[in-house]
């Protein structure tokens, strides 16, 4: 691009503006409350002055006599009568009025003690920083209790401060508002030393400017008025605000030159305050909001600013673009992968320029001449002297086309093979937006493969998607190289495909492959020719009949690549018992097995898909997905696969017997129910017995849904297409066929059996206590035979509580997802292997301490040895290689490996057998796949990291099922958990511990339970059966004597406990204690002891509630809800190296920032793990350091490392905005530019990934190099 | 005095010359280094004052073991 000069913004400096500036930068003063006079002109020295800037195009402005492209607008002032408090900075007010003294304005703080303050601040040394920081706060706590000030002496009053804008001093007799005019006056002799000590930079903000005496007047650009069509000019909000405000301004002068009472103008002066703060803010909590005429609030100063639709998030981090599209989508299985239809109506108002040069003029010259409507054509000429000509307005298109001339360029339209960006929002991680390739289609809707459904999470039933056009050479450049479809194969989250075949593709090639399949002769090659085979046929099957046959199989391996050898487990073969690594390709060729999801499908990692893509390279693995694609949906479509009611139809005594089943396990239940009245149902461990009763009966219930399923599952044969799609992995499973054709089984909400609602019955229509499973949501119908009213209404309650799961998670994964973003955006890999913010701070010294880039890796491992020495077994010839060859070899190749991989690779070297050269080789291709995989410097590590664990955030919503009871511990799991997390609290939701014991206890039961009842927390109130009181002198408390030797508590337990209490004496009785109050006392006070006592912990560890036993490994292991660590670690008989609790914060506390930091990777680790959701440990590796870089744990969000990042823009970017500007302004705060936000807010490069860097070329010893030869 | 438990790491003070040597590889000043408070339970024991640099041999699920150094700051 031919860009002259261009200014680089160094940094944005903040501070306050003081009265002097404000009136410096004025070029009019505001008095007047007319905006417009009679005639529609602006009224000097109003409002819309025309100093204050143009708005409309013709005019000029009257202070820089430019036209609207180019004055800027220039603030204009009012002189305010009196001083008002700016409200943006009343918390700084407040804070200054209560530390400093009210007589001379120092702080109330010893000279001694500022003293060692300001040596700790101007420490130079580095670890003071924390310190440092503190110390703002610190000041503020002390100075604020001080009675006198230790400068002056003076004595101090009391400050109230009522909301928003009243200060008001208080002593014992009188109280003194305090108004703006005082508080300026005695801000101006705060000392420099003490604002600095505070964290002020008084060369940018003194605390008086605070306080304002001239109100700035933005110019009219800011808040222009409009004219409606109904010729009535329409006002800002702004505007309408500081007319309010003059108009006060005005009364109040007067008043005071008049005289008036001053109660009155007092009245005048908070008026004006009022609006001053409205001006500022209209959301001010304790005062009104300002309205419009209309009734709709106001939107003034910071309602601009702040919020999703505000100028931070709405206009500057997130900009309007041009050359984009969106329309509804559609899918066209003929496309391929990387492609994407464009409508003809789209491809013409997109263009792209292209330069005429001497080898396209001809070709430019005919879509000249087919000018702007006609397809394919150019919309715009640009002549070499810049003149743009729009050709809509051109007659004479071949004209203008016979005088085009090379250097000329010209706006074409889109056509085929053009690279274009392809997105659907939500934009969750880097596969949202990819690379495709344009091909103009017929109708109005984007055409996409449907493959390449899952990275975009796009489906048909009305999706919109959105296309970019990039316009300049670099930018295709990049788009090709970093975002085509076919290098987004595998996702960075897992290291695994995500895009794969899926539905009827793989119902599909399963029927291709399936043994039985045969192809004729012309069959074959057909497809063969559709897949893009150009070779010779194979040799055909012979199967005894004259016309030679071929397999599926063959038409399968005409794909492979011709030296692949790979072995694994289909789906088929899983789902009906079949053989282990069923699936053999051998030479490429399909040997045995069936294709099917595990082979080609999305989302299957170690799938062959997988293996090509890594074994050889994407083009290759996108080449077979392609060809394979195209052949299945051709053979599927003349094979025929369809599915209906009649393939659900089972024979009738199957069905019989089905329901037969149910009442069998009807009468189950109501045998547990009678038990359960009798009273001689047993309750499970750990539950009680109503507990265990609905726990047995779910149990029951699932049991009999199940088996419903699986007779109706086997009521159909193999090739039912439903079976085929189940097993296959296309679509649904046996469960959706049980359901179908079996019975629906129990509807549940929260988790639990429909119960309530309606008076001890789920709905009117049962009598009230019905047993019945019917009458609780059981439905016993299938979708084949329907549902009765009753079973559709349950279902329906259960399917509705779905719907809101849904939705409500969304948002709250959304919201996650964005402050992982914020929080993590501008870290990147530096050169020296670092991971690193902007600012040099080092969050990890090597990325995922092994330098592994996950996108690059082989399912997370630089390379899979074990394969490498499979593949090369199978060539490998020779004698096996001797140890000390090995040895040779391994230390040649190996060294640079981290000690894991090494192991890895050394073990599995060793126990090869190859031959010398077979080793050299895996070895040499592994060091060579090992360098491949690292990162590269500039990767954007911290937004792929966000990306990998916000992203299956909006998974876990689909995928939480609760499991009814059994689970012992309720502990909280999925999105919750993983938020609560992130959000590092301080007390999680369900707090509980696994507490293993000593190696000699832990074989024991009786051994367990004795530690645990030392652990349990026992209070007073767990061991008494009755409570006696005199009101005023005694408590008798009864002890229960059962519970008592269950706790293993003795009543010397008790009085050793409750002794250290000075209040009362206590007299003991067997299984009695009496408590005589040591001073007569009334009712309520008896009441509150002898509650406190009922609440003594007299045995065990505080917040720990049940405990339950649990063997595991054949150890016994105490798990606990509630949880203690620093006690736990004290009890006799456990293991305290083994001890863990879910409270992440707690381990913090007690054992150090790294085992925190362990411990949070342990706890998203199986957070993730346990939703069946696969995220890179890296990813969980690099969150965790991030929250623990600063020596404690921070969360991810504005009260943590999103708020304390070193950028203002991308602070105010993120939440709180006004505030953080506020703080700031005051702190004299410089903007470096250094993170993502910011750049993007000011609108320059990124400084991540191919930003870092910039592509220079030495022109002129180009120019000598060239003239040389 | 060091918590012994798996999730805590081996936590060593650095000699001054092995800390110089560390902000020399990565070019970088000690406040760009990651933090621990000198009243961090695991290193309490250790004598450490605020200045010294704390080297940590971690156990890692990607590469076996690693190495992670951590500046000690004042509270």
């Amino acid at each position: 691009m031919s860009v002259e000069t261009v200014k680089s913004i160094d940094g944005i400096r903040f501070s306050v503006w003081s009265p002097a500036e404000i009136r410096k930068y004025s070029v009019a003063e505001i008095t007047a409350p007319e905006t417009y006079d009679e005639e529609g002109s602006p009224v000097h020295g109003g409002l819309m002055d025309g100093h204050l800037g143009v708005l409309e195009p013709g005019q000029r402005c009257l202070t820089c006599n430019k036209t609207t492209a180019e004055c800027p607008g220039h603030f204009g002032r009012i002189e305010l009568s009196e001083p008002v408090m700016h409200i943006a900075f009343i918390n700084h007010i407040h804070r200054l009025l209560q530390s400093m003294c009210r007589i001379c304005s120092r702080l109330k703080v010893p000279q001694d003690v500022l003293d060692e303050f300001l040596r700790v601040r101007n420490k130079h040394a580095a670890y003071a920083l924390i310190s440092q920081k503190k110390i703002p706060d610190q000041i503020v706590d002390r100075a604020r209790k001080a009675k006198e000030c230790p400068h002056c002496g003076a004595p101090q009053q009391d400050l109230l401060f009522t909301k928003p804008t009243t200060f008001v001093e208080k002593t014992e007799d009188e109280e003194n508002r305090l108004l703006p005019g005082n508080i300026r006056d005695r801000f101006v002799k705060i000392t420099d030393n003490d604002l600095v000590l505070l964290g002020y930079d008084p060369s940018t903000a003194r605390p008086e400017w605070f306080i304002l005496q001239a109100l700035p007047v933005p110019p009219v650009t800011v808040r222009p008025s409009i004219i409606l069509e109904t010729g009535i000019r329409s006002e800002d909000d702004l505007t309408h605000k500081l007319v309010d405000i003059i108009r006060v301004n005005q009364r109040l002068k007067e008043s005071k030159e008049a005289g008036t009472p001053p109660l009155i103008v007092q009245d005048l002066i908070d008026l004006l305050q009022y609006h001053s703060t409205t001006y500022f803010d209209n959301e001010v909590s304790g005062i009104p909001q300002a309205h419009h005429r209309s009734g709709r609030p106001l939107k003034t100063l910071t309602q601009r600013l702040k919020g999703k639709e505000g100028r931070f998030r709405g206009s500057l981090s997130g900009k309007r673009v041009d050359f984009s599209s969106r329309t509804v989508i559609s899918p066209d299985p003929n496309l391929d992968l990387s492609e994407v239809g464009v409508p003809e109506s789209v491809a013409t108002k997109l263009t792209i320029p292209e330069v005429v040069t001497e080898w396209n003029i001809e070709k430019i010259k005919r879509l000249v001449i087919n000018g702007p409507d006609k397809y394919p054509g150019v919309n715009y000429i640009m002549r070499p002297d810049m003149i743009k000509i729009r050709l809509d307005f051109v007659e004479d298109r071949s004209g203008i086309a016979d005088n085009i001339e090379v250097g000329y360029m010209v706006e074409r339209h889109l056509s085929d093979g053009d690279v274009v960006m392809f997105n659907r929002q939500p934009s969750l991680h880097q596969m949202s937006i990819m690379a495709h390739y344009v091909k103009v289609l017929p109708g109005k809707t984007f055409r996409l493969h449907p493959s390449v459904c899952p990275p975009y999470n796009a489906d048909f039933d009305g999706d919109e998607m959105n296309l970019h056009v990039p316009q300049s050479e670099e930018a295709r450049a990049e788009a090709i190289l970093l975002m085509q479809v076919q290098d987004q194969l595998i996702s960075p989250r897992y290291g695994g495909p995500i895009i794969g075949g899926l539905r009827d593709f793989i119902s599909g090639s399963y029927l291709l492959t399936k043994n039985d399949t045969m192809l004729h002769r012309d069959e074959f090659s057909n497809l063969a020719m559709l897949g893009g085979y150009d070779g010779k046929l194979p040799e055909p099957v012979s199967n005894g009949s004259d016309e030679p046959m071929y397999t599926g199989k063959q038409l399968f391996s005409l794909f492979l690549p011709k030296d692949f050898n790979y072995t694994m487990t289909s789906k088929w073969s899983k789902g009906t018992s079949g053989v282990e690594k069923d699936i053999v390709i051998k030479n490429g060729q399909l040997i045995q097995g069936v294709i099917d999801k595990s082979a080609i499908g999305a989302e299957e990692p170690e799938s062959v898909l997988h293996r090509l893509a890594k074994d050889y390279d994407n083009a290759t693995a996108k080449k077979f997905l392609n060809s394979v694609l195209i052949i299945v949906k051709q053979f599927i479509t003349h094979y025929g696969f369809s599915y209906g009611y009649g393939d659900l139809v089972i024979p009738e005594e199957r069905r019989l017997s089905i329901l037969g089943d149910i009442d069998d396990s009807y009468s189950k239940v109501d045998s547990f129910m009678q038990s359960y009245r009798d009273g001689t149902f047993a309750p499970s461990r750990g539950m009680s017995r109503k507990e265990s009763l609905e726990a047995k009966i779910v149990n029951e219930l699932s049991k009999a849904r199940d088996s419903a399923g699986n007779a109706a599952d086997k009521a159909m044969d193999e090739a039912n297409p439903a079976r085929i799609m189940a097993t296959t992995g296309a679509r649904g499973s046996s469960l959706n066929i049980g359901q179908m054709a079996g019975a629906l089984g129990q509807q549940s909400r929260r988790g639990t059996r429909l119960d309530v609602g309606y008076n001890n019955r789920a709905l009117p229509h049962f009598t009230q206590h019905d047993e019945n499973p019917d009458a609780h949501g059981f439905v016993r119908a299938n979708y084949r035979d329907g549902l009765s009213t009753l079973e559709f209404f349950f279902h329906a309650m259960g399917g509705r509580e779905g719907l809101v799961d849904t939705a409500v998670r969304t948002q709250q994964s959304g919201y996650m997802q964005r402050r992982l973003i914020n929080a993590l955006e501008h870290i990147r890999l530096e050169y020296d292997n670092t991971v690193r913010d902007p600012h040099g701070h080092i969050i990890q010294f090597l990325y995922g301490e092994d330098g592994i880039d996950v996108a690059k890796s082989d399912h997370g491992e630089a390379f899979n040895i074990e394969r490498k020495i499979e593949s090369q077994r199978m060539v490998d010839s020779g004698r096996p290689a001797t140890k000390a060859q090995i040895k040779k070899i391994l230390e040649k190749y190996t060294k640079t490996f981290n000690p894991r991989l090494k192991d890895a690779v050394v073990n599995a070297v060793q126990n090869s057998n190859l031959s010398n050269a077979g080793i050299e080789r895996v070895c040499r291709e592994g060091l060579e796949l090992y360098n491949k995989a690292m990162v590269e410097p500039g990767q954007a590590v911290g937004i792929v990291t966000a990306q990998s664990i916000g992203e299956p955030g909006t998974q876990m919503t689909l995928r939480t099922f609760h499991f009814a009871g059994i689970r012992e511990r309720n502990v909280t799991l999925g999105l919750p958990r993983l938020i609560e997390l992130v959000d590092a609290r301080k007390n999680p939701n369900t707090p509980t511990m696994d507490i293993y014991l000593d190696e000699e206890l832990s074989t024991s039961r009786e051994a367990a339970i004795s530690v645990a009842k030392n652990i349990m927390q026992t209070r007073l109130i767990d061991v008494i059966l009755d409570t006696e009181t005199d009101y005023s002198t005694w408590i008798r408390f009864t002890l229960n004597e059962k519970m008592m030797n269950v706790r293993d508590i003795t009543v010397d337990d008790i009085v050793e406990v409750l002794s250290s209490s000075k209040k009362f004496q206590i007299e003991t009785s067997p299984m009695q204690l009496l408590l005589r109050l040591t001073e007569e006392s009334d009712t309520s006070s008896v009441i509150t002891i002898r509650d406190k006592i009922k609440k003594t912990i007299v045995k065990g560890i505080a917040n720990v509630g049940r405990v339950t036993l649990v063997q595991k490994d054949n150890k016994w292991i105490i798990q606990t809800t509630g949880s203690n660590l620093s006690k736990v670690l004290t009890v006799a008989g456990v293991a305290n190296t083994h001890v863990r609790t879910n409270n992440v914060f707690e381990i913090a506390e007690t054992l150090g920032i790294e085992a925190a930091r362990n411990s949070l990777i342990y706890e998203i680790h199986s957070t993730l793990e346990d939703q069946g959701l696969e995220v890179d440990v890296r990813y969980i590796m690099l969150v965790a350091d991030l929250m623990c870089a600063q020596g404690h744990m921070q969360q991810i969000g504005r009260h943590g490392v999103a708020g304390t990042k070193d950028s203002v823009l991308a602070r105010a970017a993120f939440e709180i905005t006004v505030p953080t500007i506020a703080h700031a302004a005051l702190a004299g705060e410089v903007e470096h530019l250094r993170g993502v936000t910011e750049n993007v807010i000011v609108g320059s490069n990124i400084p991540i990934g191919s930003g870092t860097v910039d592509l220079y070329m030495h022109v002129n010893k180009k120019r000598e190099e060239s003239s040389q030869h | 005095m060091v918590p012994d438990h798996e999730y805590v790491p081996i936590h060593e003070i650095m000699t001054k010359e092995e800390a110089q040597a560390v902000l020399d590889k990565y070019n970088c000043t000690p406040t760009e280094l990651p933090l621990i408070y000198v009243t961090d339970p695991a290193i309490v024991g250790l004598g450490v004052r605020p200045g010294d640099m704390i080297r940590i041999l971690r156990k890692s699920p990607t590469a076996g073991e690693s190495i992670y150094y951590r500046y000690v700051v004042d509270v």
